[in-house]
């Protein structure tokens, strides 16, 4: 206790070393689409994954000797994956504990940024002007990738179909009941009621937040002029929730709400969601398939970054999230140094099996990205 | 005060011989003693100062950037990092509002019922079970406002006015924290009633006085300091809240005249936003909220103290 | 917090109070008493009642909720095992996992059980730790300010200081915690102990306070006594106004544990989180009121049921403590009577 006002001079700020990443403005869609998917529910392949023998395989007897425990915290998006991945993993490597707070991805962020965890959850890049708040280069591991659905609770209504323009319309409070005008020319054949619109968004700093506003600011023209961020300045007579999990619950609570939720919260809590037009003029439902196809079709940088939403191509869900784990590429311990190394060597080898993935609503990363992310995992040193 | 406690003869100091040795090696135990207490005391002191300046420091830069806009600003953007706190003061104001005006008239009532109505038989159990309500976690009236309540309060308010009406709102939270409350508001004006003494109100009956009318004008006015100090420090509970609120207040930055909607308050959005992507400013800016957030409460708290104590010790006079 | 409804008071008083039994009251229906008169009475009385309703009516239903939802969930293996880890993975999609992966992690599907252990071990300790740094300060604090700084002008200090505190929102000590003590110990700074620091500046005035008033109710001919018996003033405190006050002290202490107990705000940025079981005070923890706020911001029904089981478990060691402080002060009232 005597201790504490002693110590209370203390700031968050700190001045670390500066740090370079290239490229964090990523274009998304540019590139041609290659359509022909692979990952998304091919057995076969995911089997050859995880049986022995494969390069891509993990072996656990190579990590046996590590005993560390790894904090993590941040995304919501991907925290389904990664308790389900920690679960499977701490089976196998029993001196291994690794912890995943969830609180989104900005907290993901800001707590690596303050070193209070071993690696972030983010679905969201760090900002330029934050980067100078980290102590040592931040790697990104892309890990997996799902839709963000459009979901809804409207009685009697399934299978809408939404637009950018007609979605910016209702995320910005321009359009406010569901018989609008704007709606109903999609869907011309829903009955739709003259009920106000509840939009349901994330109260807390959300990469959630971010893919999906980067959606509105591709798609939404002219009718989305927030911008693209982990808060959204939204507009009056909106509802704030924490986590994807809180967003489903706000949804489901509320007849004539929508909002945007991640595609395994939205499945857990039985959610309807909308068919969403892609860049290439067609409407796709919120699935894994599309996800895959999204992610196919993005241009991936040289920090493994790379946006898959509003790519193009038929099949594409246009609303995909990519998220990623982020680790500082020095670490003070070597045991959390090799924990890391395990947990994200595990991520990118058997964490990839579709079978797996898809059991947790999660599409896996191209094959390419993902041994481009484990050639980075060597890149994680102790100091 | 009326009752006196008289230790065992155990622990009274057994008749020793007296020496010089003693007196000495006893000047030095008291010596060290009060130095002890001392530090313990100053460690409050160092405490409090400690939060005091940390925060403070802490939260200049958002103070030094706003300055008075700060306080009247109704943007909160980490997009543009304009930090104005008017939204989250509205919603604290509004939903601690809400709560005494529902809290204080059940609350009177209750403390009225168990010191006059109530048959004395009954008055041991239910200032119990009261007092064990009031130790109820806050997050436990959150979980239960949230998962339980909701569905009826959002049925009841679109019932009232409208479909736009929303089980997350201001609304919602001013009556969980008036649930909070009531336990807390009651406890004070109780004592101050039992307090009320007993020839006020048999002489108020010897004169043919109703129930009613003996409570308007004997005790009313003689609890009324208590029952102001009482509502203050409800008031102070209500404002600093932070768990209960968050999960049913909607938590949407807003400020509007329909308490059927979502908004905000300042101890929630600090519970959501404080590990945030505004890593820089926003953190200077939510810190900067815990202050005025501070200062509201201590000066709430401090005039409710001085209210009670002023009351106490003029009961204790007459 | 302010939280007088904790503060132990003097018990009731038996000198004040209402004197007259219901029945020994005014008859309102005499014929001395106007029919006008009459009504406001009547009216008076059923308001009366309608806020004794409005009172009880809702607080009965928050506990008669808790019980329904919560008292099914909690049995020996929720106490004991790990928090499962909510995943909303179903456990016909389990199946679907390939069985070559499944036989290689031996993952055998069977849908999670509830389980708090680990919440209430980290409950216990970050309170537990909370209360030994709290309980002695706030005491010799109390001790200071009633027996040897009497009068003076630091005590009057520490007293209104104490006051002050006692209004200092809980989330404001957490984030006092979080930027003084936490982010310097980096990825160790989270755990218990930070939890317990911040649960100590909450309950340091609570317990100086209360206190405090117990030792104001040792009356001063003991003091007295003790000088005129040759003891010296410590010896007087340690033997004779301590012992004296010591229910009363060990029952405000108790219900400042039990506030302690249950708060989340000051252990949100502080605790971190952890799913399986940790009795060190260091290193990421979590406690009963985390798992409750995690829990209700979810719509998963297993997320749900987690929290309606751990506010049970809560709930009832506070309400645990309460009784035994409320006993302990009600002994001690028996001692004075006697």
């Amino acid at each position: 206790m005597q201790n504490i006002p002693r110590k209370s001079r203390s700031q968050l700020r700190r001045f670390g070393v500066g740090i370079v990443l290239a490229g964090l403005v990523v274009t998304a869609g540019a590139c041609g689409s290659s359509g022909s998917t692979k990952t998304s529910d091919s057995k076969n392949a995911a089997s050859t994954t995880a049986a022995s023998g494969s390069s891509n395989a993990f072996d656990p007897a190579k990590f046996k000797d590590i005993t560390a425990t790894l904090k993590g915290s941040g995304s919501t998006f991907q925290q389904n994956y990664n308790l389900g991945a920690i679960n499977v993993l701490e089976k196998a490597l029993p001196n291994l504990k690794i912890s995943y707070g969830g609180g989104g991805s900005g907290q993901g962020k800001s707590d690596l940024a303050d070193g209070v965890v071993d690696f972030a959850g983010s679905d969201s890049l760090i900002k330029p002007e934050n980067l100078s708040k980290y102590k040592s280069t931040v790697l990104y591991f892309p890990t997996v990738v799902a839709p963000i659905t459009v979901s809804y609770d409207l009685d009697g209504v399934t299978g809408l179909k939404l637009d950018g323009p007609a979605l910016a319309k209702i995320f910005s409070g321009k359009v406010t009941t569901w018989n609008d005008a704007s709606i109903k020319a999609l869907n011309p054949s829903a009955k739709l009621p003259a009920d106000p619109i509840t939009v349901c968004h994330r109260a807390d700093a959300s990469g959630t937040t971010t893919n999906f506003s980067k959606f509105l600011v591709a798609a939404g023209g002219t009718d989305w002029t927030l911008g693209s961020s982990d808060t959204i300045d939204w507009p009056t007579g909106t509802q704030g929730a924490q986590g994807n999990g809180g967003v489903a619950a706000c949804i489901a609570k509320k007849s004539g709400a929508i909002g945007y939720v991640d595609f395994a919260d939205a499945k857990a809590q039985k959610l309807t969601f909308a068919s969403i037009k892609n860049a290439s003029g067609s409407f796709v439902e919120a699935s894994l398939k599309g996800a895959s196809a999204a992610a196919a079709a993005a241009a991936v940088k040289d920090d493994l970054t790379y946006d898959p939403i509003n790519a193009t191509g038929a099949d594409v869900y246009p609303i995909t999230s990519p998220t990623w784990v982020l680790v500082s590429s020095t670490q003070k311990d070597a045991n959390v140094a090799k924990g890391l190394g395990a947990f994200l060597t595990f991520l990118l080898t058997d964490g990839q099996d579709s079978s797996f993935t898809d059991s947790l609503d999660y599409a896996p990363i191209p094959k390419a990205l993902a041994t481009k992310a484990l050639a980075q995992v060597d890149k994680i040193k102790a100091s | 005060m009326t009752t006196v406690r008289t230790p065992s003869p155990s622990v009274l100091p057994a008749h020793r011989t007296d020496g010089r040795n003693r007196a000495r090696s006893g000047r030095r135990l008291d010596r060290a003693f009060s130095g002890l207490t001392l530090t313990a005391g100053l460690t409050i002191l160092a405490t409090l100062v400690g939060v005091v300046l940390a925060t403070a420091t802490f939260a200049w830069p958002a103070f030094r950037a706003g300055g008075i806009g700060f306080f009247t600003g109704t943007t909160w953007s980490s997009q543009t990092n304009t930090f104005g706190a008017l939204p989250m003061i509205y919603g604290t104001v509004v939903t601690a509002v809400i709560a005494i005006i529902l809290a204080v008239p059940a609350s009177l009532g209750v403390a009225l019922f168990l010191t006059e109505v109530c048959p004395r038989r009954l008055r041991g159990p239910i200032v119990a079970l009261i007092d064990l309500l009031a130790a109820i976690p806050s997050v436990v009236f959150g979980l239960v406002g949230v998962l339980a309540f909701h569905n009826v309060f959002q049925t009841v308010f679109r019932a009232i006015t409208g479909p736009k009406a929303n089980g997350s709102s201001l609304l919602t939270a001013g009556i969980i924290l008036a649930f909070m409350i009531i336990p807390i508001i009651t406890s004070i004006p109780r004592e101050g009633i039992a307090t009320v003494p007993g020839h006020h109100r048999e002489a108020s009956y010897a004169l043919g006085a109703t129930r009613w009318e003996v409570l308007r004008t004997a005790i009313l006015p003689a609890g009324s300091g208590g029952i102001t100090g009482a509502v203050m420090l409800g008031l102070g509970r209500a404002l600093g809240e932070t768990i209960a609120v968050a999960l049913v207040v909607g938590s949407a930055i807003q400020i509007t005249p329909d308490i059927t909607q979502p908004g905000t308050t300042m101890a929630e959005i600090i519970a959501n936003r404080f590990n945030g992507e505004g890593m820089g400013i926003e953190r200077n800016a939510l810190m900067g909220l815990g202050v005025v957030l501070f200062m509201i409460t201590i000066a709430v708290n401090v005039a409710a103290r001085v209210v009670v104590n002023r009351a106490q010790r003029r009961n204790a006079g007459t | 917090m302010t939280d007088t409804a904790l503060l132990p008071k003097p018990s009731t008083q038996p000198g004040f109070g209402p004197v007259l039994e219901p029945s020994q009251r005014t008859d309102v229906r005499a014929k001395t008493v106007s029919a006008g008169r009459r009504r406001t009475d009547k009216v008076a009385t059923i308001a009366l009642w309608c806020a004794v309703l409005a009172a009880v009516v809702p607080l009965g239903a928050v506990i008669t909720v808790l019980v329904a939802k919560g008292f099914g969930v909690v049995n020996w293996h929720f106490l004991t095992s790990d928090i499962p880890s909510v995943t909303g993975q179903t456990t016909a999609a389990c199946r679907d996992i390939t069985p070559a992966f499944r036989a290689k992690y031996g993952i055998n599907c069977s849908p999670p059980a509830p389980g708090m252990g680990p919440a209430i071990v980290g409950t216990l300790i970050s309170t537990g730790l909370a209360a030994a740094l709290a309980i002695p300060i706030g005491i010799l604090g109390a001790v200071y300010c009633n027996e040897i700084g009497v009068r003076t002008r630091l005590a009057s200090a520490i007293r209104f200081f104490a006051d002050v505190m006692i209004g200092v929102p809980s989330i404001v000590m957490g984030m006092f915690i979080y930027t003084a003590w936490v982010v310097r110990f980096g990825t160790n700074g989270r755990s218990a102990f930070a939890a317990a620091l911040a649960l100590a500046c909450l309950m340091l005035p609570i317990v100086l306070r209360s206190a405090e008033e117990m030792l104001r109710l040792v009356p001063d001919e003991l003091r007295h006594a003790n000088l005129a018996l040759g003891g010296r003033p410590s010896q007087g405190v340690i033997r004779v106004v301590l012992p004296a006050a010591l229910p009363g002290l060990i029952s405000g202490s108790l219900l400042a544990v039990a506030r302690a107990a249950g708060e989340t705000a000051p252990v949100l940025f502080t605790i971190g989180v952890t799913l399986s079981l940790n009795t060190s005070p260091f290193g990421e923890n979590t406690t009963l009121a985390q798992q409750i706020f995690s829990g209700a911001k979810s719509g998963l029904p297993l997320a749900n049921q987690l929290a309606w089981g751990a506010a049970f478990t809560l709930v009832a060691i506070v309400f645990g403590l309460s009784a035994l402080a409320r006993f302990v002060a009600s002994r001690s009232s028996k001692v004075q009577k006697g």
